[in-house]
């Protein structure tokens, strides 16, 4: 009996260690599962450098939501994730960029002709999360992350289009069809396809045998397998949230450019609908609100109407601000090299800035991928003449609401994205044109953008070879490409003139081949915003070493007498200009200086 | 034993506020034991794997009501060998409406709910039994499962059947041994046809052995190993290559990891015996204490992607799992109360008769864990019943994601009395309350996804056994509604009507039965 006393007496000493059992697994949390309070992470976006992530390329932080992956073809999906890019933050803050602008979370059209949304462009719903990337809470955990460390998040978004999810039914059978019609030789050979079929300004039109038969309906897919369903919210299940008038094929003719579908069969969104500009605003800004962003990158600008954006510039802004958050950046996209045409998206209160596309043909193409080849070669004085008619073409007053900067202060450069060739590729793998790029990149005025992966000089052509996966490279941070960033980026962030100060040019020229200052560009970063004076030399020249002189006349600083140190040299050479300023430098093939003056320079 | 009884009555105390212990449980799917299992009703808080031999050591703990005693015919001489067939079955079968012009469906939102909405099921069970001298007998045991949905349902004559025992069991003196394909548990909460701490489905072999001074001894050792290759290519995977003579293509293996189990229990009880007084003047009460191990491995393998055909590597894995049982009862009525506590991790954690859906970064299961308690009993007098049963059970998979669908809490307490009108008719009526609790935001990211299903059952029930919680067969009426909140409403694709409905009727038919059966003794 007493034994029995004893083993029960033991047993009910055992029942705290029960309760510490269950404590110790309870109970399930998740840290980020409640809407975050909206908070102003962004005092001025031209401290910022930006990051392009391709969210399934970067890291793979866990393999249970690697859904049909099939590593190695990267038109599929290959595994990326926001845990993966969370766990990865440190290797972005060495490299020295603050900003991430990740590939578009909402949820996509799995996957089309064989190729998958791992991109992010097909949307279905806006509302949901691509469960390839995470949830939620796992965006608000990478979020929150980011920002603790000092680096912001902005989102990619699209309005223009969504995921291909109808086809027109052509010929009235109730079935997508796809057709190949004439032999090729006595008849052309043509292809229709109901998902896809070419631009027709009346709406695209049904036929049978007898004839035309009007429009021909547009038919919503129910492929739950692919999640190929009528997209969501609201009104962008109907058709009458779409244009309904086919791919475009001439990119030259506005109306198709607007009303037309972007090829793939993605189809183009009626954004002039009050509705749909309503629904458009209120899905994209709950991103901001849910997920606590700082900006939107935003898609295929070119392909809707200025009115859009003058509308959803505003709305966004005002619905932000609201909530306390201020300097909420909308950059658009427009795949364009016409200046004029990329500086209209920036005013009437439309959007913050846009992509300097025509920066990257004018000068990362013709004159500094083209480094080696004299004949293909632009001179630099085409960099001069891009960068003045910036300030002719672009809106010269910040946005009401908006970041606070004028947008021909804030163009967002960059040399490539997921959209075109890498540098490398188009550079033939001239790594030395990369880096010199790269510092004209993060020195110039505005807002550097960097294609995760151009710091391990990945070399990719056209689109999705230039979509490589990061993991292979270890994240390494010793590359000599990556330590060269990251050192212009160190740079960047030490002299706030590099960050705020107002460009001037002071050496162009139009030589490219053996002339005394073939290649060389040089200009001055100072006023504006920021105190300071710093001058950016740089030769373009991939052969030969160049000088910041013509003959007679020479580079002419503004800080006449002044003793400059060369702030990207290891050794720290100097150089003084003279009385009236003038400073002759001679600069080593393919590279670039940052002159201080003396007195400025910090170690 | 004075003394005793009042602990014992604090210690059955302290079994309804562990179930409060319960309040706030995560939900979601149950992928580490997702089996579902067919339902099996546990009459006795006796153990009827491990143990099981000639001498049956763990005879169903309540034991029907102590007969006044007869003077004991002189025995009969017995003849050797001896040998006979026994039949034995286990089944219900219900049919039911849900109100609105449907089937009846379950609305359990976790592993182990109410099961008053729970579809059919049947096994059949012929045995073998054989005495070849005195203390050496044999047993060998089939038994078939019948999958619902029957013929008279569907119209389709292919019936879902498996074979879930099929083993030969010898006994010998004190000791066991067997071998075969079997069910091998312990204990059950019958309300929610879940085994809390041991429920393995293998095919191998196992021994006991029975230590005591009494006739049914005191103390039973069991182990058993086994192992289970289950149709997935996580464990079993075939792929095509070239014959090696002529043409053609022949099957070849890829993946062949088999997962191995072995098991470890012992089990004692304290109640008077032979020389032996625990409870004073009570020969019928006693109290059974399990503790109970489990390893599992799994050896390393090479898949081939279905998707991309490359080879991808499996790793090995390992896990284990401890846990304990301690049941008390009366010997009156099937009166007992029962709790489990049970801690797995790693591949462990995971039903043997599952595959791990989630895992580590590394393709493995270490890091996965689970912990459970669980509580049952039952008490019953003359015209008044009241069964119960509930659990808490904390599931984390392997992932490195704090955000899993696989890592949730849940839970659920069953409540069920009834009420005797006479030796054969009844009513009784149920509550039950479960809930899980996952990792994941829910649809509008405002929290967690929490769901809750909250169920209350009416049946009149006739028994022509008599009365007894666990007297069966058993014909029921039954009509339950089950209120179903935000979050379980939202665990349903858009297009099911469980989507949108937050109250669900079922109002149906069932009979259930169970007789001579091993699995069930």
């Amino acid at each position: 009996m007493k034994s029995l006393r004893t083993l029960l007496t033991r047993a009910l000493q055992t029942l705290p260690l029960v309760g510490l059992m269950a404590g110790y697994s309870a109970c399930v949390s998740l840290p980020e599962d409640t809407k975050p309070a909206l908070k102003t992470w962004v005092e001025d976006w031209r401290d910022e450098v930006i990051y392009q992530v391709l969210v399934d390329r970067f890291a793979d932080g866990d393999v249970n939501n690697n859904y049909l992956v099939r590593p190695g073809a990267l038109a599929r999906y290959q595994g990326g994730d926001w845990k993966g890019l969370e766990d990865h933050l440190d290797y972005v803050k060495t490299l020295g960029v603050t900003t991430l602008w990740i590939s578009p979370v909402v949820k996509n059209v799995e996957t089309d002709a064989d190729v998958d949304a791992y991109h992010g462009y097909w949307a279905q719903d806006l509302t949901q999360t691509n469960p390839h990337f995470g949830n939620k809470a796992e965006l608000r955990s990478l979020t929150k992350k980011a920002h603790a460390l000092g680096l912001k998040i902005v989102l990619d978004i699209v309005t223009n289009h969504m995921g291909q999810a109808f086809f027109y039914d052509m010929n009235l059978n109730g079935k997508a069809d796809i057709q190949i019609g004439g032999t090729g030789t006595s008849s052309p050979l043509t292809r229709i396809s109901e998902f896809d079929p070419d631009w027709d300004p009346r709406g695209v039109q049904a036929s049978t045998s007898l004839g035309l038969a009007g429009r021909a309906p547009l038919v919503f897919i129910n492929d739950p397998t692919i999640n190929r369903i009528p997209p969501q919210p609201g009104i962008l299940g109907t058709a009458r949230a779409y244009h309904g008038r086919g791919r475009i094929i001439n990119y030259d003719e506005e109306a198709q450019t607007q009303l037309g579908d972007f090829p793939g069969g993605l189809k183009d969104v009626a954004t002039e609908d009050p509705e749909v500009r309503a629904t458009m605003v209120d899905a994209y800004t709950r991103w901001a609100e849910e997920v606590d962003l700082d900006g939107f990158r935003i898609d295929t600008v070119k392909h809707v109407e200025h009115e859009f954006w003058q509308t959803f510039g505003p709305a966004v802004r005002q619905r932000l601000a609201k909530q306390g958050k201020k300097n909420f950046l909308m950059f658009g996209e427009a795949f364009d090299g016409n200046d004029v045409k990329l500086g209209s998206y920036t005013k009437n209160e439309e959007l913050d800035s846009v992509f300097y596309f025509s920066q990257h043909y004018q000068v990362f193409r013709d004159i500094f991928e083209y480094a080696h080849d004299s004949k293909a070669q632009k001179g630099t004085d085409q960099i001069q003449k891009l960068w003045d008619d910036r300030f002719k073409n672009w809106g010269d007053k910040p946005a009401d609401g908006g970041i606070g900067i004028a947008p021909n202060k804030v163009p967002v450069g960059f040399l490539d994205n997921h959209d075109v060739a890498r540098f490398l590729f188009e550079a033939k793998g001239d790594v030395a044109a990369l880096r010199n790029a790269l510092t004209l990149l993060s020195l110039e005025q505005g807002i550097p953008c960097i294609y995760y992966g151009t710091e391990q000089d990945f070399a990719g052509g056209n689109d999705p070879a230039n979509r490589e996966v990061m993991w292979p490279t270890g994240y390494s941070t010793s590359g000599d490409t990556f330590r060269h960033l990251a050192k212009v980026l160190r740079v960047r962030k030490t002299y706030e003139v590099l960050r705020r100060g107002d460009a001037k040019v002071v050496w162009a020229t139009p030589h490219t081949q053996n002339e005394e200052d073939a290649g060389i560009f040089a200009f001055e970063r100072a006023g504006g915003d920021a105190d300071g004076y710093a001058l950016v030399v740089l030769n373009t020249n991939g052969r030969k070493a160049s000088s910041t002189s013509d003959g007679a006349a020479a580079m002419k600083s503004s800080k006449p007498g002044t003793t400059f140190v060369d702030v990207l040299d290891p050794k720290r050479a100097t150089y003084t200009s003279g009385g009236d300023g003038t400073l002759k430098i001679s600069v080593p093939a393919q590279s670039g200086m940052v002159l201080i003056p003396q007195a400025d320079a910090q170690d | 034993m004075k003394k005793l009884t009042p602990l014992l009555a604090r210690l059955a105390a302290l079994l309804p506020p562990l179930a409060l212990l319960t309040p706030r449980l995560a939900q979601a799917e149950n992928t580490a034991l997702s089996t579902e299992e067919p339902v099996k009703p546990q009459v006795s808080a006796t153990p009827s794997g491990a143990a099981e031999g000639a001498n049956e050591p763990q005879k169903p703990a309540p034991k029907p009501e102590t007969k006044p005693e007869t003077k004991p015919e002189a025995p009969k001489e017995e003849t050797y060998p001896s040998g006979k067939f026994e039949f034995g079955s286990y089944g219900r079968v219900r049919v039911a409406i849900d109100g609105r012009g449907g089937t009846g469906r379950s609305s359990n939102i976790i592993a182990y709910g109410s099961r008053l909405d729970e579809d059919s099921y049947s096994e059949f069970e012929l045995r073998r039994e054989d005495t070849w001298k005195k203390d050496l007998k044999t047993r060998v045991v089939t038994t078939l499962a019948l999958f619902p949905p029957f013929f008279h349902f569907t119209g389709n004559p292919t019936q879902s059947i498996a074979l879930r025992n099929l083993y030969a069991q010898t006994t010998y003196g004190k000791g066991n041994f067997w071998v075969g394909s079997r069910m091998y548990r312990g204990d059950d909460i019958y309300l929610l046809n879940f085994w809390p701490l041991d429920n393995q489905n293998t095919v191998g072999g196992g021994a006991g052995y029975t230590l005591g001074r009494g006739k049914e001894g005191d103390t039973m050792f069991a182990f058993h190993a086994g192992m289970q290759r289950l149709d997935n290519i996580f464990q079993t995977q075939s792929i095509q290559a070239v014959a090696p003579y002529g043409f053609g293509t022949v099957s070849i293996p890829k993946v062949d990891r088999p997962r191995l189990i072995q098991s470890y229990k012992i089990t004692h009880f304290l109640r008077n015996g032979p020389g032996r007084t625990v409870f004073d003047g009570d020969d019928a009460k006693g109290i059974k204490l399990v503790a109970y191990g489990e390893t599992h491995e799994l050896a390393a393998g090479v898949q081939q992607d279905p998707l991309t055909g490359k080879d991808r590597a499996l790793p090995s894995d390992f896990g284990w799992l401890a846990g304990a049982e301690a049941v008390y009862y009366t010997g009156k009525r099937d009166t007992y109360a029962q709790l489990f506590v049970r801690h797995a991790r790693g591949i462990a954690a995971y039903d043997p008769l599952a595959t791990p859906t989630s895992f580590s970064n590394g393709y493995k299961t270490s890091g996965a864990h689970e912990t459970t308690v669980a509580i049952a009993g039952n008490v019953e007098g003359e015209t008044l019943a009241v069964q119960w049963g509930g659990y808490l059970r904390f599931f984390r998979d392997a992932s490195e994601a704090s955000s899993s669908l696989q890592k949730f809490d849940e839970g659920t307490l069953v409540v069920r009395p009834r009420a005797y009108v006479n030796d054969h008719f009844g009513v009784a009526v149920e509550g039950s309350y479960q809930r899980r609790r996952y990792a994941v935001p829910n649809a509008a990211a405002t929290g967690q996804l929490d769901a809750s299903v909250t169920r209350f059952g009416l049946f009149p029930f006739f028994s022509p056994a008599g009365r007894g919680s666990f007297k069966r067969p058993e014909f029921r009426v039954i009509y339950a509604v089950s209120l179903r909140d935000a979050g379980a409403r939202s665990l349903y694709a858009v297009g099911d009507p469980f989507a949108s409905r937050s109250a669900e009727h079922y109002l149906g038919l069932s009979v259930e039965w169970w007789f001579n059966s091993s699995s069930y003794p």
